[in-house]
């Protein structure tokens, strides 16, 4: 009985961050949809999110203004406003001048920006680990205290709740809105797109931004679920956020849902059965077999390669 | 072309080395390394606060057999290959007497060269067993070992009569050390270990390491590394209701731990060197910091300035400013310092270094554990 | 037009406020276990602000401004110069080249002892940035892993030399080849992988080898890594002060001059300059051979040179071993001169470095990464309050270079072989 709750609360763990890592996923799904490349600063993105939230929160306790709603809603409203123009500002000066180039060429421009971000908010902020205040505390148990009790935390219901959520909300934006249309069709063919009197431009920028959107608001759940941000972890997410993307196939949205609760569940097992050291080996190890045996991901369509 | 930018470096590098050398009369060069950059800089700054304190305190009484000492900083960002530049570059100086550096890691390599050119060495603050294990006769510290803090935790904990412990480490030279050295001392002593695993430092989600913190239903939870991961740890562990005692090394004795934790940091136990700066015969010193707006009860403040203090009082004690001599010295007599009496064993560690178990407190104030 | 362009313009300014504002202008500042905002110095906020009316009336006037920008190429004066002829430009290149190499050779004598050190980590620095060069440059294969080849060269040597006694000598063509065989058992599976996934699978397996060398404590020594590493004598005879393994006699004593340090760092950097020229003459070797010529074709355009019977797998394991070998190379080099190594010093930041040399040198010119790995390694050096801020300005380069300028400072010119003129 106590290893099967175990188990559960272990599997709990694994989906909560694992409903993250597929918010993240978003990102790197949609923007490699549409114009084939990894955005690799994406990641930066999502830390500039949760850097983004603190401020506005900590701006707001000196106001005075404590009230829970308020609080989350204003730092939510305000991280998605600066990642966003963060996803449009580095699309238009660091990937639209190289597209349509050599593949290498955007892919080494995403780097670039990835490392300046970083050291921009690491200049700018300082290097040190800075505490987020866990907003939301508490949670509730099942079982008795003498076994092993089930604990799942508001935070943990919240960041589910909201992943569904944001997940449906895309969805639905995809499959019925004008714009959603537009991307789609952009994603199948780009040039045939433009030609129908598609901005493309602005529907690429469109994808930057609800990328980037999605990012902060990962951004600020994962800040109070984990409780401090600091310049390099946006790094290290977004690698394992881009893996859940291609675990579930790069440019489909259900993967990326699909993809980040597996790797999110296959992290916290390790962790759980094996030991914390080998985490990072298995999302890697993980990583390279599905690209080695199956490329096209879990719900990916196999990419025909066009001469 | 390559060679224009080389020659630039080099006549940068050379007119620097000259003007050094033209003021060298009557004066005795202390090196000092440690990290001004980096994610550690902050213990950084305690380093050069207190060797600038010793040395500006010791010329004020008159210098060493007359001779002024003078500061040679430089900085190696806690990066063993920067280390290695430093200390050629130490060499280069003509300094024959350092004060570093900080991390373990970039000690180590850099040692092998002090001792390659005769340098005496003192670090203030690496703590890992290893520098002073390889029979370096010009390698010293001013601070306890990971194998002596280890123990003085462990005792601690034995002591309680806890029926199981967990140990976590981060995986780094300094962390695992100490971490091994408790998980030893606690296996001698017939405490039952019921896990010792590694983090990976940097990492953010500790949930399942809590979780199995929780399954293993232990007493206490000692963690060796630092505070940004233990921060979080503490947090996590107190949202999923684990109502271990949590332990850590000086590593996580800092504001930091306040920051990340907030009230989760309440009662959690660190190892420290006493706070030196309390005691009655430092209060002089400690105004003296206070003066120049410099924080004295950092943990490596003071055996920085420690530091310099024995290596000062060694040459006067060998009367010789040939380090070989003035280690011998070290190693034959008793110096009083603000850290205490130091006495040196053939290894060049101190005989003895206390640490004492203080609790920490939500508001980032420490008091000593009963 | 216009007002659509006013429009637009003063986007832009807003974006800028908006995603630079906030992080710079507004600093989280931790006391104690109060966290609270304080406003960033006003310089700052006047710079944040002007730098959103720069983009403003950049913006607004951006087509006037990248007319007037035509000019300055126009201005140069070698633009319209007629390119030397391939034979003498060759012929002056080699000459240049042996020159450099030559004063390199007798340079260490005369300068200090910290110059050398540097210099010769600028040295392993060149070799790694050549060696990735033949995977990035010129085969266009992007590695992101390169410092997993690098760490298994250091690695290589240190396990040898701790558990069999190995010398450096020994050690440094089975580090290489080693690498080699690890790219090759890497390559093998991962190469029928398209550009971005190849580079994605390369950063997990660099992480992946670090991760292995950290945990397997028994026989790395996991986060203390190993000590002690030897360094390189020549013929049985030690630079040291004191002699530390049998048998081997001391340069000083042998010769019968007076003991120096500088011998060793000087010898040190011999090797790493000898090994660098090494380096760089095998891979010149190799960019005039088909595989050399294969490379490119398939990086220009993987299809036309598939259909030209090129085999994919081949062309490409080749530039990935290759590349690996000169990154053991260099790791063995690497181990020698610290005498300590630990997991630390290969991280993926490493990768990032060696990836903007090549990056900034122009992918496949050989001059143009020697320069790079020169200037990015003494750069920081020179002013260390730079150091802060290297990363970032390494970030803005890359982006840069690939925006206008992909093909490198010095992009490489191939090599032509022209038939004698008939009739």
């Amino acid at each position: 009985m106590q290893d099967l709750l175990y188990f559960f609360q272990q599997l709990i763990n694994g989906l909560t961050i694992g409903s993250t890592y597929a918010l993240i996923a978003i990102g790197y799904t949609m923007v490699y949809g549409i114009i084939g490349m990894i955005n690799f600063a994406h990641g930066e993105i999502y830390m500039i999110g949760a850097y983004t939230a603190l401020i506005a929160i900590t701006g707001l306790a000196t106001l005075g203004i404590t009230w829970l709603p308020i609080v989350l809603l204003v730092a939510l409203i305000c991280a998605v406003i600066v990642s966003s123009s963060m996803g449009w500002a580095v699309e238009r000066v660091a990937y639209r001048p190289v597209r349509g180039r050599h593949r290498l060429i955007p892919l080494i421009s995403a780097i670039g920006m990835s490392i300046f971000l970083q050291n921009y908010v690491h200049l700018a902020q300082g290097s040190r680990n800075i505490g987020f205040p866990a907003l939301i505390e508490g949670g509730f148990q099942l079982g008795s205290e003498d076994t092993f009790p089930l604990s799942i935390s508001y935070i943990q219901i919240t960041i589910f709740i909201t992943t569904l959520i944001c997940m449906t909300a895309l969805s639905t934006f995809i499959a019925r809105s004008r714009t959603g249309r537009a991307c789609r069709a952009v994603s199948q063919d780009l040039g045939m797109a433009s030609l129908l009197g598609i901005d493309t431009n602005r529907i690429i920028s469109a994808t930057f931004v609800i990328g980037a959107a999605l990012a902060a608001v990962a951004g600020l759940l994962l800040g109070m679920y984990y409780g401090s941000v600091d310049p390099l972890f946006g790094f290290i997410a977004g690698l394992k956020a881009f893996t859940a993307a291609v675990l579930g196939g790069i440019g489909s949205i259900p993967g990326a849902m699909l993809g980040g609760l597996i790797l999110g569940v296959a992290e916290s097992m390790t962790s759980g059965y094996l030991s914390g050291e080998y985490k990072d080996v298995v999302s890697f190890g993980l990583l390279i077999l599905i690209l080695l045996f199956k490329p096209t991901g879990l719900l990916g369509k196999p990419e025909v390669e066009k001469i | 072309m390559k060679m224009s930018v080389k020659k630039l470096a080099t006549a940068v590098g050379t007119s620097v080395a000259l003007m050094a050398a033209g003021q060298a009369a009557a004066e005795i060069k202390i090196g000092v390394a440690g990290p001004m950059t980096g994610p550690v800089a902050q213990y950084g700054d305690m380093q050069f606060a207190g060797t600038r304190m010793a040395i500006e305190r010791i010329n004020a009484q008159g210098g060493v057999m007359g001779e002024e000492l003078v500061a040679v900083e430089m900085d190696d960002a806690c990066d063993p290959k920067q280390a290695v530049t430093v200390a050629n570059r130490m060499v280069n100086e003509g300094v024959k007497f350092v004060v570093g550096h900080l991390c373990s890691s970039s000690t180590q390599p850099a040692s092998d060269i002090y001792y390659d050119e005769g340098i005496l060495m003192v670090t203030p603050a690496a703590t890992s067993p290893a520098i002073t294990e390889r029979g370096y006769d010009t390698v010293f510290r001013t601070i306890g070992l990971d194998s002596m803090q280890g123990p003085a935790a462990a005792n601690y904990i034995a002591a309680q009569g806890p029926e199981r412990v967990a140990i976590v480490h981060d995986k780094q030279q300094y962390g695992e050390g100490i971490a091994t050295a408790v998980r030893d001392t606690l296996e001698d002593k017939g405490v039952d270990i019921a896990m010792f695993e590694g983090i990976t430092a940097g990492d953010k989600d500790f949930s399942s390491l809590v979780t199995k913190i929780k399954q293993a239903d232990v007493d206490y939870v000692y963690y060796g590394g630092y505070h940004p991961e233990l921060g979080l740890i503490l947090r996590q562990a107190r949202q999923a209701n684990v109502d271990a005692t949590f332990m850590g090394p000086e590593g996580v004795g800092n504001d930091g731990i306040t920051s990340i934790a907030g009230e989760a940091a309440e009662g959690l136990l660190v190892t420290l060197p006493p706070a030196f700066d309390q005691k009655a015969e430092n209060q002089e010193l400690a105004e003296a910091f206070a003066e120049k707006g410099e924080d004295p009860s950092g943990p490596f403040v003071l055996t920085s300035y420690a530091a310099v203090q024995v290596i000062a009082d060694g040459i006067e004690m060998a009367e010789s400013t040939d380090p070989f001599e003035v280690a011998d010295a070290l190693r034959s007599g008793t110096f009083e310092t603000p850290i205490g009496t130091i006495e040196y064993d053939e290894d060049g560690d101190m005989e003895s270094f206390e640490f004492v178990v203080y609790e920490w407190h939500a508001d980032g104030s420490k008091t000593v554990a009963k | 037009m216009a007002a659509n362009n006013i429009k637009h313009a003063l986007f832009c300014a807003v974006i800028t406020l908006v995603i630079s504002y906030p992080i710079l202008g507004l600093n989280l500042v931790a006391d104690g276990a109060v966290v609270y905002l304080e406003g960033a110095t006003t310089f700052t906020v006047v710079s944040v602000f002007l730098a959103a009316v720069v983009v403003f009336l950049f913006q607004l006037f951006r087509d006037d401004i990248m007319a007037r920008l035509g000019f300055i190429s126009r201005l140069n004066p070698l633009s319209g110069r007629d390119p030397m002829p391939q034979q003498k430009r060759a012929k002056l290149e080699s000459w240049v080249l042996t020159g450099i190499i030559v004063l390199a050779l007798f340079w260490p004598f005369f300068v200090s002892r910290g110059s050398v050190d540097l210099a010769t980590l600028v040295l392993i620095y060149i070799m790694l940035a050549l060696g990735l060069n033949v995977v990035v440059g010129l085969a266009g294969l992007l590695d992101l892993g390169y410092v997993a080849f690098y760490a298994v060269g250091a690695y290589t040597f240190a396990l040898l030399s701790q558990y069999a006694g190995f010398s450096f000598w020994m050690a440094l063509p089975i580090g290489a080849c080693l690498a080699a065989l690890f790219g090759l058992v890497l390559g093998f599976p991962v190469l029928r992988l398209r550009g971005d996934y190849l580079a994605i699978v390369t950063l997990g397996f660099g992480e992946i080898i670090r991760i292995l060398l950290n945990n397997w404590t028994n026989l790395t020594g996991g986060p203390n890594g190993i000590g002690g590493i030897p360094e390189p004598t020549l013929f049985g005879m030690e630079f040291g002060r004191r002699i530390k393994e049998e048998g081997n006699t001391s340069f000083h004593e042998t010769l019968g001059i007076a003991y120096a340090s500088e011998h060793k760092v000087i010898f040190l950097y011999l090797i790493a300059l000898v090994l660098a020229v090494i380096t760089g003459l095998i891979i010149r070797r190799f960019m005039r051979m088909p595989v050399g010529r294969a490379w490119e074709a398939l990086r220009e355009d993987e299809i036309a040179a598939r259909s030209l019977g090129l085999s994919r797998t081949a062309v490409k394991l080749s530039a990935f071993t290759i590349g690996a070998f000169f990154a053991g190379f260099a790791g063995t080099v690497f181990a020698s001169k610290q005498g300590f190594i630990s997991p630390e010093s290969f991280v993926f930041l490493e990768s990032a470095i060696v990836l903007a040399i090549v990056v900034l040198g122009g992918m496949g010119s050989q001059i143009g990464v020697i320069l790079a790995a020169i200037a990015v390694t003494i750069l920081p050096e020179l002013a260390r309050e730079f150091s802060d801020y290297r990363m970032l300005v390494f970030g803005a380069a890359m982006v840069l270079m690939m925006v206008w300028r992909p093909q490198g400072l010095l992009p490489m010119r191939r090599i032509h072989i022209e038939l004698g003129k008939q009739g």
